[in-house]
């Protein structure tokens, strides 16, 4: 493998681009699929694979690196891949909450609001994986203009269980870890997509990127965008550059119908393709079930998909779709998901509360999830008061194999992963006490009277442990087969901590000086006074 | 050589001897002169404190409003609120009118409420619930929908609301159905956009305060023992502000603003002086207080009064001013809401409620969705809670106020009155005038000789005394007990009078707790006062930062009354006496049946601790009052 990459990274060397053209591939994609509740999800995918090529091993962090010459894979991200040494990394943005219920399963998992991390490292070495950890955390800040940095030990877990590693790990007999963070508060704008499309080989000169405007992408109902490093044992190291997007046609359109239209939605079209990319192809879910007109005609077609190879078709291009009998757009929605979850902060004091999940299994048999909290230290659960309910009857049976790491106040958060069973077509009813704790007033933000975002819930419904019970059952074995490692968020929360005002600490001081200097003055006064007797009832009369 | 005036000045400063003692001499006639001018100190507090009060309307007094929250920024966009909204209010009215003529059910109007807020692309859900009280129990629907704002991380909200009774009449059934028609177009209106940072929550709340009750504590998983609600499907983020629109008539030509919240609390002042500026300049629409227009004849003097005094600018303003106040002393003494709003302030959620005030004319829907649509991206704008202006103020006009600073110490100085007047009382119990000169020679503890009697030292019956007043507010107690019975509310001439003679009865039994040995022992009506008046001055001083109104309202009543309560050797002043301080105590029990039976109610749905307090803290302290005039004084 390690001779491979050599004698690709000489070609490189000697300029070859022919050669450098063999061990690179870029393949661009642009999923559009309309949502039952009139909104159009689009999922931009770039990805880059590095032919041959495997990560670096920690154990030659010490040792100078090969030279790095690339044409189309990131150089400023495979410098930091190989400063690190990480193995798979996952980086996504998001703003906004994506709605499973109306929107059902997003093309790409990673939908948390705000920033999440997570990257598998290999151990040994003289550095540490904490050490790279931080180091990559403020290289990738740096190069994303993210707060990244703020993903400090007191946001960082390593729960394996919900983030296995999408792609393969070199030397099986290695070890690996995870580190995982999220900062719920992060926002994504252009100042984090600028950086983002300087990593594409055509920028957002041409190609299907050129649609990536941001003046519609950042208007659009749910945005996010994602970084997703891998490495593929057969073919190489793979970087995946994803933006995800909601749109609403109707809110944008003048005549509130849900038309759209590339030139509509993103304001701009397709003028020409990438040069470089292998493929560059848009894919376009159809209505079912109802009248349309797709225009242009794409260059393949089925009942689910029309397909656009942008180098075929031709330029000017600007996809749309077209409903001409439908006038008015009414919703209808039924949940979209097989589970759906809400969670809430109850309770209206400053010091204690608690975390309430309702959780509905909206099929007609039994499905299992996965449940992970990894919730920082200004949130403190009582776990002995974490109870299960159906319609009012207790079910603590339906929570398994629950694992939990306690928060370390101001240094580690809490990990809390559980099994929940849900039985066909009911709501399970989760309850925990929480306790807020006191900070001292240097911890607290500038906007203090805010309070503090906490992280998402992860919920992974998966397949029931009895493999044969699975299989006997066609349809069970279909919604799971749907269901498998897909992992869905929770919205984030926000929580009151009791925050002093601060306009208070001048009181305070003035307050506190007045009465020291009357303290003082009370005890110096009766340190230095002579007591004697004095007659007083003599001179008086 | 200086001047001899000079050396005479001097000379009276710091007089020839022992400068020690003449220190502690000087010191002596202070206090002695300060014993001595006591009962005057006390009379100027409470005169100062009582006209304190009374100066509160004072055109002279109080500040311009003004935005503290930089954030807020009212009335600085463009409103995009148009004629096909109003035309669709219209629609929706013309559909609730509909509902309202065939008498639909709670449900089928919730429904109805529901379905049309799912069609504009909401989330939608309704809320059964059912309070159980001693008046019966009541149920309703809530329809309410989530808006999850696009971009936004959903974790803060605002919410619109509307009840389906309007709060003219305090929910008698005037209904308030462009209220809701407005909050549904808005919901069609308001997601349009994609410029909310925080999610909006419309709620369409039955009844009058009681939908709204179930929905926020439901909202905020607390559970209320009486109340049975089905738990909210659909949830949000923490809801920082509210806006509740009541708009009973057909068009109106102010918008009233009400703001207090159960027991007493305030929501954020830059709420309303966002909302005001945004009335008045984005909608056109002056703001009032209430609903007081300011265009009618305020003082109503008759016609042959001098013109001077009737056309006198000052004196209608403070007539204008001194309106405002009594209401808001009104609404906030008895810890009642004023309006939906006021259900809100209890988790902290700053909320007002915009009054329609009912006129010919001549603004309508498309003045208020304007005003309200600007006050929500004003609320939008917020980064924080609503923290930088007041939470104690008292606003005496649309854009006139007064700090905690210019209307705290009325009150605070007749407790002070109060206090001080109980510690005279507690000094003189410990000392007797005696005449008996054999007697007194053999007493250690002999200080002044004044004529021929001298002041000894006696023992005060602590105990006796606190265990009266235990006592009293045991009987409080009992009456709180009984005024929530079912048999109370039911009897509506019989109990009264049952409980009153009851009260009256009761605490003549503390008669028997006469001392002995008088001459030893303070006597017990000295002592009480002492504590009592300690006691209420406590009270109050506590209350007024907790509830201004209550405390003034118990300070203006007891102020004067416990001060100067005293026992007297004839019987009959002294029944006499008895009964008029029963009356204060307990008069209400009898006098004011409509009250009792709204404060019981208060309590029972919305936990406003009026009626308990009342029982169980003011009537038991002046119930004291009366046994100190009651009981007879030996020691005279």
């Amino acid at each position: 493998m390690r001779l491979s990459v050599k004698s690709f990274l000489c070609s490189l060397c000697l300029g070859t681009l022919a050669v450098a053209r063999l061990s690179e591939e870029f393949n661009e994609e642009l999923h559009l699929r309309p949502l039952p509740d009139g909104k159009l999800a689009a999922r931009f995918s770039f990805s880059t694979l590095l032919k041959g090529a495997t990560p670096r091993h920690p154990e030659t962090l010490g040792v100078e690196d090969e030279s790095q010459l690339y044409t189309l894979f990131p150089l400023a991200l495979g410098q930091i891949l190989r400063e690190y040494a990480v193995t798979e990394l996952h980086l996504t943005l998001n703003a906004g909450n994506w709605n499973y219920d109306r929107w059902g399963y997003p093309d790409e998992p990673g939908v948390g609001t705000g920033a999440e991390l997570w990257a598998w490292m290999g151990e040994g070495g003289t550095v540490t994986v904490d050490s790279r950890w931080r180091g990559l955390r403020n290289a990738l800040a740096g190069l994303f203009c993210a707060s990244l940095g703020s993903l400090d030990e007191q946001r960082t877990t390593s729960p394996v269980l919900t983030f296995q590693p999408e792609g393969s790990l070199p030397n099986g007999n290695a070890s690996y870890q995870l580190r995982h963070a999220t900062l719920p508060s992060e926002h994504v704008c252009t100042e984090n997509l600028t950086p983002f499309l300087k990593l594409l080989p055509c920028k957002s000169l041409s190609g299907i990127a050129s649609l990536l405007n941001p003046h519609k992408l950042f208007d659009a109902d749910w945005h996010g965008l994602g970084v997703h490093v891998r490495y593929l044992e057969s073919a190489g190291v793979e970087v995946r550059l994803a933006f995800q997007a909601v749109f609403d046609p109707v809110r944008a359109a003048s005549d509130k119908r849900r038309d759209w239209s590339l030139s509509a939605v993103f304001d701009r079209r397709i003028e020409r393709v990438c040069p470089v990319a292998r493929s560059s192809v848009i894919r376009v879910r159809l209505p079912q079930n109802e009248v349309y007109a797709i225009i242009p005609s794409p260059s393949t077609m089925d009942k689910t998909y029309a397909t656009y190879i942008v180098q075929e078709v031709g330029k000017p291009l600007d996809v749309a779709i077209i409903r001409p009998e439908e006038t008015l757009f009414e919703y209808l929605i039924e949940p979209q998901t097989h589970i759906s979850v809400h969670r809430t902060l109850n309770g209206a004091s400053q010091h204690a509360g608690q975390l309430a999940l309702t959780i509905t299994n909206n099929h007609d048999i039994q499905l299992q999830t996965g449940y992970l909290e990894t919730m920082p230290w200004l949130l403190q659960f009582y776990l002995h008061t974490l109870h299960a309910h159906i319609d009012g009857m207790p079910r603590d049976d339906l929570v398994k194999l629950i694992s939990y790491i306690p928060p370390l106040p101001h240094v580690q958060p809490a990990l809390l992963q559980a099994v929940l069973t849900l039985p066909p077509k009911t709501t399970l009813w989760l309850t925990m006490d929480v306790v807020k704790p006191f900070l001292a007033y240097t911890e607290h933000p500038p906007d203090a009277q805010r309070g503090w975002d906490l992280p998402p819930a992860v919920f992974v419904p998966f397949a029931s442990q009895n493999g044969s019970e699975t299989d006997s059952d066609p349809q069970l074995h279909a919604v799971l087969s749907d269901v498998r490692s897909t992992r869905m968020y929770t919205p984030v929360l926000l929580v009151d901590l009791a925050t002093p005002d601060f306009s208070m600490p001048y009181n305070v001081i003035i307050m506190s000086c007045t009465l020291i200097a009357l303290i003082f003055g009370m005890v110096f006064n009766l340190l230095t006074r002579q007591f004697v007797v004095v007659r007083v009832g003599e001179q008086s009369s | 050589m200086p001047p001899a005036i000079l050396i005479k000045i001097r000379k009276y400063l710091r007089p020839d001897g022992d400068k020690n003692a003449i220190r502690i001499r000087r010191r002596r006639k202070l206090i002695g002169a300060l014993w001595a001018s006591l009962p005057s100190v006390i009379v100027v507090l409470l005169a100062v404190g009582y006209l304190w009060m009374l100066s509160i309307p004072f055109p002279a007094l109080g500040q311009r409003t003004y935005i503290d929250e930089n954030a807020l920024q009212p009335g600085q966009v463009n409103t995009h609120w148009n004629w096909d909204d109003v035309h669709r209010a219209d629609r929706y009215l013309e559909a609730l009118e509909q509902l309202r003529d065939r008498n639909a059910s709670s449900v089928e109007v919730a429904d109805y409420l529901a379905t049309e807020f799912r069609r504009a692309g909401l989330s939608a859900d309704t809320q059964e619930y059912s309070f159980f009280t001693t008046n019966g129990s009541k149920t309703g629907v809530n329809a309410y929908a989530t808006f999850s704002s696009p971009r936004a991380s959903g974790t803060e909200a605002m919410v619109i609301s509307a009840s389906w009774l309007s709060r003219t009449g305090e929910g008698d059934g005037t209904l308030n159905l462009r209220g809701v028609s407005t909050v549904l177009s808005l919901a069609w209106f308001l997601r349009g956009y994609s410029l909310w940072a925080k999610d909006l929550i419309f709620v369409v709340s039955d009844g009058y305060l009681e939908g709204m009750q179930a929905w926020v504590t439901e909202y905020h998983g607390v559970s209320q023992p009486n109340l049975q609600a089905e738990p909210l499907r659909l949830s949000s983020g923490v809801i920082w502000t509210a806006l509740n629109i009541d708009y009973p008539g057909h068009s109106f030509s102010h918008l009233g603003v009400f703001f207090e919240g159960l027991n007493g609390r305030l929501p954020n002042q830059d709420l309303i002086n966002s909302f005001q500026r945004i009335s008045l300049y984005t909608g056109g629409v002056p703001m009032l207080v209430y609903d007081h227009r300011d265009d009618v004849e305020i003082l109503g003097l008759p016609s042959w009064t001098p013109e001077s005094i009737r056309d006198n600018s000052e004196l209608k303003e403070y007539a204008r001013r001194a309106k405002n106040v009594v209401r808001h002393v009104a609404y906030q003494a008895r810890g009642q809401a004023s309006g939906v709003h006021g259900l809100l302030h209890q988790f902290r959620i700053d909320a007002i409620t915009l009054f329609a005030v009912p006129a010919t004319g001549p603004h309508g829907f498309h003045a208020i969705g304007r005003i309200v649509e600007s006050t929500l991206r004003t609320m939008n704008n917020l980064l924080e809670r609503l923290h930088a202006s007041f939470f104690f103020f008292l606003l005496v006009g649309p854009t006139t106020f007064l700090k905690i600073g210019s209307f705290l110490p009325s009150a605070v100085l007749i407790s002070v009155a109060m206090m001080f007047c109980g510690l005279q009382g507690w000094v003189k119990a410990g000392w007797v005038w005696m005449l008996d000169e054999a007697q007194a020679t053999k007493d250690e503890k002999v200080h002044k000789r004044v004529g021929n009697g001298r002041w000894s030292r006696r023992q005060r019956p602590v105990l006796k005394a606190v265990m009266v007043m235990a006592a009293t507010h045991g009987l409080g107690v009992v009456v709180f007990y009984l005024l929530t019975r079912s048999w109370y509310l039911h009897n509506s001439t019989v109990a009264p009078l049952l409980v009153s003679s009851l009260l009256a009865v009761l605490p003549l039994t503390s008669l028997l707790l006469l001392p002995k040995q008088p001459a030893q022992e303070a006597p017990l009506p000295v002592m009480l006062k002492s504590l009592n008046l300690c006691l209420t001055s406590t009270v109050i001083s506590i209350l007024s930062v907790l509830n201004f109104s209550l405390a003034a309202v118990i300070a203006f009543l007891t102020g004067v009354p416990l001060c100067y309560a005293s026992s007297s050797a004839r019987s009959e002043l002294r029944i006499a006496k008895y009964m008029a301080y029963t009356t204060l105590a307990f008069g209400w029990v009898a006098l004011q049946r409509y009250e009792v039976l709204k404060a019981v109610a208060n309590w029972e749905l919305l936990g406003v601790w009026f009626a308990p307090f009342m029982c169980i803290v003011y009537a038991p302290l002046v119930l004291q009052a009366a046994l100190v005039c009651l009981l007879p004084s030996e020691s005279a």
